[in-house]
């Protein structure tokens, strides 16, 4: 009796460990598939209830955790507004020089949301526990008019781009998913390279690629490179601000060097996004 | 564990609210910058109550569940939560859980496993991004949060499944015996 009943739960054990090599296989790297989509669409739902019914003590656990980082945090904003307002008047003469040049040549006045883009406001309902997938799904989906690799940004800066899309969710991988590769420019030096990031990093990304030659400065801004060749063109719409340049090191070694920045959008902390749609990424 | 289709719904609605209270609402406050992960705990308690075999379907569950509404791929993390729920049922099976800190050690002990576990497998398939040293710290948090966070669940969920729970079971109880009555004899 006891042995069959052994050999009954290692007949199971076997068939959950098959089952999921199984399901490794199908969809490792394939993208969302239909039993996701089907789970997901089914949980949405109780997935947004939860997520509003549970902000206040969400609110309240992270306002603790704030507590205990503000006075860090305090010393950083004085340093940064010190900055600012070195940047400030030069910032300012520039705006004004872009105006008349813009006027000139005749552009249309460039704002936050890129020319052609519509925003699409989302809330974040549901983000990964683990740090290997940088992820959160938002209360937007293809049904709204969201789109796979459409760019994602909050008031900071970029945040990732749309990586699955259900009838009413999406799912977003963010700047610090170690899958997330985007081209970016160091202004006003023009000098581009490819963002990316470390597992585990939240508050982290580094612009690699980039010529020892060209001397990058602390405090450099990052934006989105938006190339296009052609038919292939980025993801990424032009001059989406992605992050300040924090430390820039030379590899002797090396011909590249390594720069590291900070995203402008607080990872940890994304409650509204918005989604860029239509602008036929490629 | 008696598992009846009545016990059987209360293991599923106990794995699905575990899982949605994790994407909604764990994952998304951090104390020490550090967002706690219950799914290991909710597996390892589960396991313990239900044995090897409630653990690993039980654990196959979550990680099915919880790939799905985070679209990632299926299989990692149905395949580590097997591998706790199973591990903490054989512990179950063969030691006793006398003692109350059993159950929020070997919660603690299981995270940080099942996090080391899940890191092995993401590397095995291949990511080749840099890892960074500050992800040691996050599975030593995650797993202290696990030991906290232990104990209460543990108790909780007992309480739920206390009817199917083998040890809970009201012993049976000894008849009286009446006294006879006494009639006289005329």
């Amino acid at each position: 009796m006891y042995r069959k009943e052994v050999r009954r739960r290692r007949a199971v054990l076997a068939l959950l460990v098959i089952g999921s090599f199984v399901f490794l296989t199908a969809t490792f790297g394939e993208g969302s598939g239909p039993v996701q989509s089907g789970v997901s669409t089914i949980f949405s739902p109780l997935e947004n209830g939860a997520s509003r019914a549970l902000k206040p003590v969400q609110d309240l656990v992270n306002w603790v955790d704030e507590t205990f980082d503000a006075r860090g945090e305090n010393e950083r904003l004085k340093s940064e507004l010190e900055d600012a307002r070195a940047n400030d008047a030069a910032g300012k003469a520039a705006i004004q020089e872009n105006v008349q040049l813009s006027g000139l040549v005749g552009l249309p006045k460039a704002g936050t949301i890129p020319t052609g883009y519509e925003p699409m406001t989302g809330r974040v309902i549901a983000r990964s526990p683990t740090a290997w997938y940088s992820t959160v799904t938002i209360d937007v989906g293809s049904g709204d008019g969201a789109a796979v690799d459409d760019p994602v940004v909050n008031g900071d800066g970029l945040v990732g781009h749309i990586g699955a899309v259900t009838s009413s969710t999406s799912q977003v991988i963010l700047l610090t998913d170690p899958s997330s590769q985007v081209s970016g420019k160091v202004v006003p030096v023009g000098t581009q390279g490819i963002v990316s990031s470390e597992v585990g990093n939240t508050q982290q990304l580094k612009l690699d690629f980039i010529d020892s030659s060209e001397r990058i400065g602390k405090g450099a801004t990052v934006v989105t490179a938006g190339w296009s060749t052609g038919e292939i063109a980025s993801r990424y719409p032009p001059d989406i601000p992605i992050g300040k340049v924090t430390r820039a090191s030379i590899v002797d070694q090396e011909a590249s060097q390594q720069v590291q920045l900070r995203p402008f959008a607080d990872m940890r902390s994304l409650e509204f996004l918005q989604v860029l749609t239509g602008g036929g990424a490629g | 564990m008696i598992i009846t289709p009545r016990i059987l719904v209360r293991i599923t609605l106990i794995v699905v609210i575990g899982v949605l209270l994790q994407v909604t609402f764990f994952s998304q406050v951090e104390l020490f910058h550090i967002s706690p992960d219950i799914l290991p705990a909710l597996v390892v308690i589960l396991g313990l109550l239900g044995g090897s075999l409630t653990g690993a379907v039980a654990g196959f569950s979550v990680g099915f569940l919880l790939d799905c509404l985070i679209f990632a791929p299926l299989g990692p993390s149905s395949l580590v939560l097997i591998s706790v729920g199973y591990g903490s049922g054989v512990y179950r099976e063969r030691f006793d859980l006398g003692n109350r800190w059993v159950a929020p050690l070997l919660c603690m002990a299981m995270t940080l496993a099942a996090e080391l576990l899940f890191a092995v497998l993401q590397l095995m398939l291949g990511v080749d991004t840099p890892v960074s040293g500050l992800l040691a710290w996050d599975l030593i948090i995650k797993s202290i949060f696990a030991f906290f966070l232990g104990f209460p669940m543990y108790v909780g969920i007992r309480r739920i499944l206390r009817p199917a729970l083998v040890d809970e079971q009201p012993k049976p109880r000894r008849r009286r015996r009446r006294p006879r009555p006494q009639t006289l004899e005329i």
